[in-house]
Parts: C-alpha cells; structure tokens; sequence
C-alpha cells in the first residue's frame, strides 16, 4: 500500500530525513519509534505534503501512485489521514463546517456529490457518540479552548468521519493521562481492517499496549536503524535506546 | 500656514459660483445663506492634504480624477435602477425604504409611510414642508470640518429620520444610495439627519450601491443624536462601484444612557472613507463600533473613528477587522479621547489585518488620550498573514488551497459581524464577505 523508498528531506537547509525505507502493506500496523530529533514528525510531515519540508531524494508511493507529486488535500483525498500531535485550533470555525467542508472536498476530489446535510448530521452524530465526544463540542470553534485530550478526540472523530485507507498518528498519545490514551487507541483500533493500514509514531511504548502493531521500528538519525515485531517495542521500553547503541538526542 | 497641507478648493467654489442658483431649496434664504457660508469656509482651508495627520494614509489627489460638478436630477434608466434597488433590498424586512438615486430621493422606489410618532422623509422633502424645521436640524450640527462645509454647500437631498420619545420603531429602515452611470464625473452630496428622542429605538439598514466604471464621488455626511436611553443601530455595507470615490462620515452625539451601535463592511470604491465619530455626552452611554473592509486591486479603504468620552462611566468598544489583497490599502485610525471628568470609562479598540498578498497594505494608527486617571482602555492592532499551520491543517483534512484559505478569512471577518440579531442582515456580510472570496483567482 505505501512505499517509502530512499527518502531524504531537508527542513530549512537542515538534512532531517537521511534515506528513509519503509513498506506498509494493507491490514498492517506499524510503529515507528525513536528518540527526540531523529525525524518522526518530519517523516509525518513529509508523506502528508506539509510545506517547507523539501524532498532531496526518493519515493513515496501509495497504492501504485506517485505521492510526492500531490498537494497535501489530494493526498488526504486519495485516502491518507494525518493525525496530528498537536491539532491547531482554528478560531471562528465550527468544527461541523470545518468537518463538513473537509468530508465534501474529498467528495469532490472523488467525484461524488456533496453529502446532503441530514445525512452529514446524522454521520457526525454517530462518530462523535462511538468516540464519546460532548456533541456540543461539535458546535464550538475547531480546537479552541479544548484540552489536550478533547484535542486528541477530536482527531479520533475526524478520522473516523473521514474514513482514510492509510492513518499516520504522530504521536497522538503524547500528554494525555490514562482515559484519553484508552479513547485514542480505542479509536484506531477501530480504523483496523485487511483493507487498511496505520501508522503509528510514538516515542512511548504506552500505547502500544493498547494499539498492538504488527511491526515496530526504531528511527534514529534519519534511518530506520531497526525493525522487529511488538518485543522490540517491549525491549525498548526496558534498554532504552542506549541500549540499541542510540544516542537519546541524535539530533 | 493652512495651504501647505491642504489641496486647494477653488474649482468647486467657482462651481459653486456657476450652480448655487440651482440647487434644491434655493428659493429658502436660510439655507442660501447657509451654503454660501459653507462654501466660504471651504474655500479658505480647501481639501486635506496628505500633511494633515487625519488623512495621512488617504491621499486625496484621487479627486483629480474628474470634475465632480454637482450631480443634477436626471432621468436615468428606470429597469435597471429598479433592478440594481432589488439586488440590495433585504426582502424580509417589512419597514421604510427610502431610495436616493444619484445624490436625490426617488419616490417610487421608496415607501416612507411611518408608525405614529416617527417622521422620515427625504431632506428636500423637509425644506418644502418645514423649512423652520430643516433649519434646525442644521443648527445643531458641530464639529465642521472642510469636508462637511463643502457637503453642506453642494448637498442635493439626503434622509431625514425622527423619532419621538419612546417610541421604538417596529421594523428596521432600509436605505439604499445608488449612484448609477448618470452620476460618472459628478459629485453626490448628500446629508442624512437621525434623531431620536428619550427612550426611543431605531435601526437603519444602509447600503451604499453603484457601477463599475463610473468615476463619481459619492459623499455623505450624517448627523446623529441620540437621546437618554435611545438606542439607534446602523448596518452599513458599501458596495460602490469599483471607480467611485466613497465617504460617509457620522457624527453622533449620545445622551445619558443612550446607546449606539455601527456596523461596517467596506468592499467596493477605489477609495473609500468611512468616518465615525461619536461623543459620549452622559452616564452611561454604550458605544459599539464594528466593521471590516476587504480590498484587493486598487480598492484603499479608510476607516477613520474618534470616540469621545466626555462623562464618566461609559463604554465603548471598536472592533475592525482588515483582509488585503494583491493590489488592496487600507488604513485604520482609531483615536479615542477620554475626558478629565470621564471616571470608570471602559474605551476598547482592536484592528486586525490579514494580507493575503505581498501587494498589500494595511496601515493601523491607534492614538489615545485619556486625561482622567480611574480608566480601562485597551487598544490592540495586528498585521499579519494566514497561518501556515492552519492552512496545512485544513488541506490535510482534504480541503483545497482556496477552500481552506476562504474558510480562515470567512471566520476573521465573521467575528465582526457575529452577535447581530437581524439574521438577514448578518447573513448578507457573511454572504458579500464569501462572494468577495471567491472573485479572487
């Protein structure tokens, strides 16, 4: 499903990313781990067009497409959810027109209709209730004045609303105490099927006792230094990086 | 040495030389000598030079553009007039109308019939019905500037609303000023006098309309008194022809406990000034001032407000809000005077401008002078840009560059505009604000 091949990116003149590799088949969950500054969130960033981050060298390819020629929007159109690690808040903007303008232009992109407003109502309400989020909070200005975990649900809802094949979470599990990590794992574990794959970056093996991933990986200095089933996360946990031979701070 | 900074007027008093005779209510001495009168003082100062610290961002060489004779009634195309009436009109507001078309009241557009205790009427209508009446009004008019006197001297007609005491209007008045292509290369003059009486209420809905192409320079002045525990609201939305010069400057004065609210949206014009400036002249009184202005390609809009707080305990609150792009000026002054006596003022006042291009400018020039001691004022001025990450958010929640940027400019502006209780008139700055979006390419 997703073929990352070679990939350096630069941010700001700053070589970041340094000949990534990574395969994602359909069904599979992967984590990416690794210490601060290796470029996690760069990877996240980078697959999901954000700009500023330059593509020096490699690939990415989803379901047979090249990725790094789309614009962020066609990329989330083409079925690639980001979630952020920290969700920015939008003032002025409801989140139900944020949600249903997003839903609409990937319609669009799709070429279907726009979704009829019942119908869109109907869908958010139901999202919204398996995700446990105050239904008011869909009314109320996107993030603002939401905490840290009502940030992370909402980032849940939106991924549920939008139903993408392939989810990047970049450490979605970062600042939340324990009920908001078990609603946030609870809510990619509902993006799991055989026709879908997720994407988790963590620097804590927290939640991945929640999200059990099919493979991890570690990331330090730009590459994937190591991959392993869920014991290496486990083993992590234990050695710590040092004890992969990784410096805490790469970077 | 006043002609340094100024422009000189002489052209329009020899135009004033040339037509005074025929001007509405020439056949009333009062107003005859009121005009020349004007006309004098014009004269003497002439127009404000970019030197003078008020119109330091609004250059006024503009009016070399055109001759700016008085405008004339003149028959124009009835159609069209009565389609561009329509296009403006709010549907579902049942009050007056009154129409001006080309700087002159138009009777069969309008409908002035009125609930007892309120009289509207067009000015001309006044000097014929009530010359005493009409004369004053004008004598309690202050705060002259060159501006006004050449209003007063040239005006051809303008509104006429009051409200006796405790009355409240039931329904909102609709104005509406055309400037059609009749009025290309002519000045229109008009002055608009409000007042109401204690405990009275009013709302105006005024939209100021016309054509791209016609060179005019659509000029208004309003007088407004407010008495104690009045309260008056003014929805403006200007929507002027892209070659017109627009000005609508009003004067307000707010009694005890009275309560004034102004509501603004500048898109059309390639020069617009919106002057406001109200004193607050007992306890008590409430001020809100909101308004935005959207320009792009050759649109400078000016919003030039000064509040005065002459007596204690009264609030006021400004709050304006900039979108620039390619090609788009504007300037916010917002000068706030907070009297000796003025005790437990609350005077607040932010402008934020976004722009969207690096061809864009915003100028903001807050200015305050408080000289009582026991006071809030705040005052806050942003320039800046869309956010990235916003931007980044959206798109990667699939929405398309345009989309994402038309929904963080639609929600900017929106909070001018968000506690206004007339649902169809918010609906329709919501609605001008998004079709101003999407015009860009």
């Amino acid at each position: 499903m997703l073929e990352i091949k070679n990939l350096h990116v630069e941010v700001a003149g700053q070589k970041i990313l340094k000949g990534l590799n990574l395969n994602i088949n359909a069904g599979e969950v992967h984590a990416i781990m690794g210490p601060n500054g290796a470029g996690k969130s760069t990877l996240a960033y980078a697959m999901c067009g954000k700009e500023g981050y330059e593509i020096t060298d490699g690939s990415v390819t989803f379901q047979g497409k090249d990725f790094l020629e789309l614009e962020a929007n066609e990329r989330a159109a083409e079925g690639v959810f980001l979630g952020f690690q920290y969700p920015v808040e939008i003032p002025g903007v409801s989140n139900i027109n944020f949600l249903k303008a997003a839903l609409n232009s990937i319609r669009k992109y799709r070429g279907e209709e726009d979704m009829k407003a019942v119908e869109f109502l109907k869908l958010i309400r139901a999202k919204a209730a398996e995700l446990e989020m105050d239904p008011e909070m869909l009314k109320r200005a996107v993030n603002v004045g939401f905490s840290g975990g009502e940030k992370k649900r909402n980032e849940m809802v939106q991924m549920a609303l939008l139903d993408p094949t392939f989810s990047v979470l970049d450490e979605t599990d970062s600042g939340l105490d324990i009920d908001a990590l078990r609603i946030v794992a609870d809510g990619i574990n509902r993006m799991r099927s055989p026709e879908k794959s997720i994407l988790v970056i963590t620097h804590y093996q927290r939640l991945l006792d929640y999200v059990v991933p099919d493979f991890v990986h570690v990331l330090a200095d730009g590459k994937i230094v190591k991959s392993g089933d869920k014991s290496l996360a486990i083993q992590l946990e234990k050695d710590g990086y040092a004890g992969l031979g990784i410096a805490e701070n790469a970077a | 040495m006043t002609f340094k900074n100024h422009i000189d007027g002489q052209k329009y008093a020899d135009d004033f030389k040339a037509h005074a005779a025929g001007l509405p209510g020439s056949d009333i001495s009062w107003l005859n000598d009121l005009r020349r009168t004007s006309i004098a003082k014009f004269a003497e100062v002439g127009l404000p030079g970019p030197r003078v610290e008020e119109w330091k961002y609004c250059n006024l060489n503009v009016l070399k553009s055109g001759k700016f004779n008085v405008s004339s009634l003149i028959a124009s195309d009835e159609g069209k007039i009565t389609s561009l009436i329509n296009e403006a009109r709010l549907d579902d507001i049942n009050g007056a109308k009154v129409v001006l078309v080309d700087g002159y009241y138009h009777s069969s557009m309008s409908n002035i019939d009125q609930q007892d205790g309120v009289t509207l009427t067009s000015l001309n209508g006044l000097f014929g019905a009530d010359p005493e009446k009409a004369k004053a009004l004008f004598s309690q008019t202050n705060d002259l500037n060159s501006l006004k006197e050449l209003n007063t001297a040239f005006m051809t007609d303008g509104y006429v609303l009051l409200v006796e005491a405790n009355v409240k209007l039931a329904e909102p008045i609709q104005i509406i000023h055309l400037s059609t292509t009749a009025s290309n290369d002519k000045a229109l003059r008009q002055r608009n006098f409000i007042q109401l009486e204690v405990g009275s209420t009013a709302q105006i809905i005024e939209s100021f309309i016309g054509i791209d192409g016609v060179n005019c320079w659509s000029h208004n002045n309003t007088d407004v008194v407010i008495g104690q525990q009045a309260s008056l609201e003014i929805y403006q939305f200007q929507n002027e022809g892209a070659d017109t010069i627009h000005m609508a400057e009003t004067i307000v004065d707010v009694a005890k406990g009275g309560d004034f609210k102004h509501y603004s949206l500048n898109i059309g014009a390639k020069l617009s000034r919106t002057e406001i400036k109200p004193t607050l002249k007992g306890e008590g009184g409430e001020i809100e001032l909101r308004g935005a202005f959207l320009g792009r390609g050759g649109n400078s809009h000016n919003v030039f407000t000064h509040m005065k707080h002459m007596e204690p305990e009264c609030n006021s609150n400004q709050v304006y809000r900039g979108v620039l792009d390619k090609g788009g000026k504007s300037a916010f002054q917002g000068k706030v005077y907070v009297a000796k006596d003025a005790q437990l003022t609350n005077a607040d006042q932010s402008n934020k401008n976004l722009l969207l291009d690096r061809n864009a400018e915003a100028n903001s020039k807050p200015e305050l002078m408080i000289y009582a001691d026991d006071v809030k004022c705040s005052h806050g001025t942003t320039v800046g840009e869309l956010d990235a990450e916003a931007l980044f958010y959206l798109k990667s929640r699939g929405l398309d560059k345009m989309s994402a940027k038309a929904l963080l400019v639609e929600a900017f502006v929106a909070e001018v505009f968000e506690e206004i209780n007339i649902t169809s008139v918010k609906e329709k700055y919501l609605s001008l604000a998004r079709q101003w979006l999407e015009i860009e390419g």
